[in-house]
């Protein structure tokens, strides 16, 4: 029974920290693919396609904020089968962008080295 | 469709007025465009109910647009409302036992334990309201004060337990004096009063040897706090807080004995000390002793205001402490 109830524990403290590590990239995954208008769930499932889940209740009011600091502008098209409110990348959101990438390689690049050594011991813990 | 639409009307309840008509059509949009994708264009109920589930509380959801929005006082303007609180606090007490003093001892009059205990029930939890509401208005109308871009210097940083150590003789002089005290009430409890005329008999003080019992026990608590804090050498949390009981402890006595000298002196007629003066050219019978109470309620106010003002400024050392440490604990690593 304990056991079971520090597993519980384990495995949301688990799920809390990739969702906090997920949250730290999702401004840069949104406007990376938003150089052409896409409306809410197309971003979604642009995402998904290639591997990036995330939830909807946190994209729709990123995307907000993101247009409120200027980073991206909408419009609503009632061209469709409904009403769908597009966003696209803002010329400030743009420059935003390169500066993040520029940010991120640098990241991913020391991220790599420091975790090194225990890509190592996942790999020797595996062949014992 | 009327669950996606039941669902949508209850976050909207929960979004501000402004923009919820836009969130609320801009969520649908995406959410019908979810479902379609997923189960065809006609869900049936109960995939429809799981889809929700899965979106979240409409609490949550609506929560999620507007984080800030979710505080009475939010996170940027909280350590202002803490301080100007103390401030506010601090300042009606102290008005608060200004006017009691000038009211007992300047204009005579009485007031009950429980006149002055409802007072304070009244007066500060009317202050600190009126100060929730401005907040909670300036937290509406998005202020954000500017305390932060003040420029600041590392080296001005307060000294770590600079206020910790004791101040030994200060203590010692404390403590031999409530032991003098302390035994002189106990065993000569006659001997305290005063002498009626220069040269003539000595009078007992009725008020103090009627709350001997509550005298002793609140010299007896400053006594054992001061001898364990010279055994300690520094103070602590645990110790301060026993300071501050000890201190309301004597806040209540003293204030039991500035109400029993009132009442003495109420019953006699004599509510004003110009009264009593006036009573030592023989007008009134008693002059003296009148007098004499007189000095002793004055001597008690004074004690009383004294020890509320060291009440209030540990309170706020310990308040400042506190916000210090924590900002010491929280600091960020240093970097280049």
């Amino acid at each position: 029974m304990f056991n079971m109830m520090m597993k519980k524990t384990i495995s949301e403290q688990y799920l809390k920290l990739t969702q906090e590590l997920r949250r730290g990239i999702l401004v840069l995954a949104a406007l990376s693919q938003l150089k052409e208008e896409k409306y809410g769930y197309a971003l979604i499932s642009s995402l998904a396609e290639q591997g990036l889940d995330i939830d909807q209740g946190t994209l729709y009011p990123l995307l907000r904020r993101l247009e409120s600091q200027g980073l991206l502008q909408s419009e609503w098209n009632v061209e469709g089968s409904r009403p769908r409110r597009y966003y696209v990348i803002s010329p400030e959101g743009s420059r935003t962008l390169v500066d993040l990438a520029s940010e991120w390689r640098n990241l991913t690049n020391v991220m790599e080295k420091l975790l090194d050594d225990i890509s190592s011991e996942g790999e020797q813990n595996e062949s014992n | 469709m009327s669950l996606i639409d039941r669902y949508i009307q209850e976050v909207g309840r929960h979004l501000p007025r402004k923009n919820r008509a836009d969130i609320k059509a801009e969520l649908r949009s995406s959410m019908v465009d979810n479902l379609e994708d997923r189960y065809g264009s006609d869900p049936t109920e109960s995939k429809v109910a799981d889809f929700l589930k899965e979106f979240g509380k409409p609490r949550e959801v609506a929560a999620s647009y507007f984080p800030e929005g979710q505080y009475l006082i939010g996170p940027s303007l909280y350590p202002l409302f803490r301080m100007i609180a103390w401030i506010v606090v601090s300042a009606v007490l102290g008005a608060q036992v200004l006017a009691w003093g000038i009211a007992i001892f300047v204009a005579g009059e009485s007031f009950s334990a429980l006149e002055i205990f409802g007072s304070l029930l009244n007066s500060i939890p009317v202050s600190l309201g009126w100060l929730v509401i401005t907040f909670i208005i300036l937290q509406r109308f998005d202020v954000k004060p500017e305390l932060d871009d003040e420029p600041w210097d590392p080296r001005s940083l307060p000294q770590i337990n600079e206020n910790e150590d004791i101040k030994r003789g200060e203590l010692i002089f404390g403590l031999v004096f409530g032991i003098l005290i302390l035994v002189l009430v106990t065993f000569f409890p006659q001997w305290i009063g005063f002498v009626t005329t220069p040269g003539g008999k000595f009078y007992p003080n009725p008020v103090l040897i009627q709350h001997l019992g509550w005298i002793k026990v609140s010299l007896l608590s400053g006594i054992v706090l001061e001898i364990y804090l010279l055994w300690k050498g520094n103070w602590s949390l645990i110790p301060r807080i026993v300071k501050i009981a000890v201190n309301l402890l004597s806040i209540g006595v003293l204030a039991l004995l500035v109400q029993g000298h009132n009442a003495w002196l109420a019953a006699r007629a004599s509510t004003g000390f110009f009264e009593a003066i006036e009573a030592i050219s023989g007008i009134k019978d008693g002059g003296w002793e009148l007098v004499g109470m007189q000095g002793f309620r004055l001597a008690f106010v004074i004690a009383l205001i004294v020890t509320v003002i060291e009440t209030l400024a540990m309170f706020y050392r310990m308040a400042r402490g506190k916000i210090q440490t924590r900002t010491i604990k929280n600091l960020p690593p240093v970097s280049a």
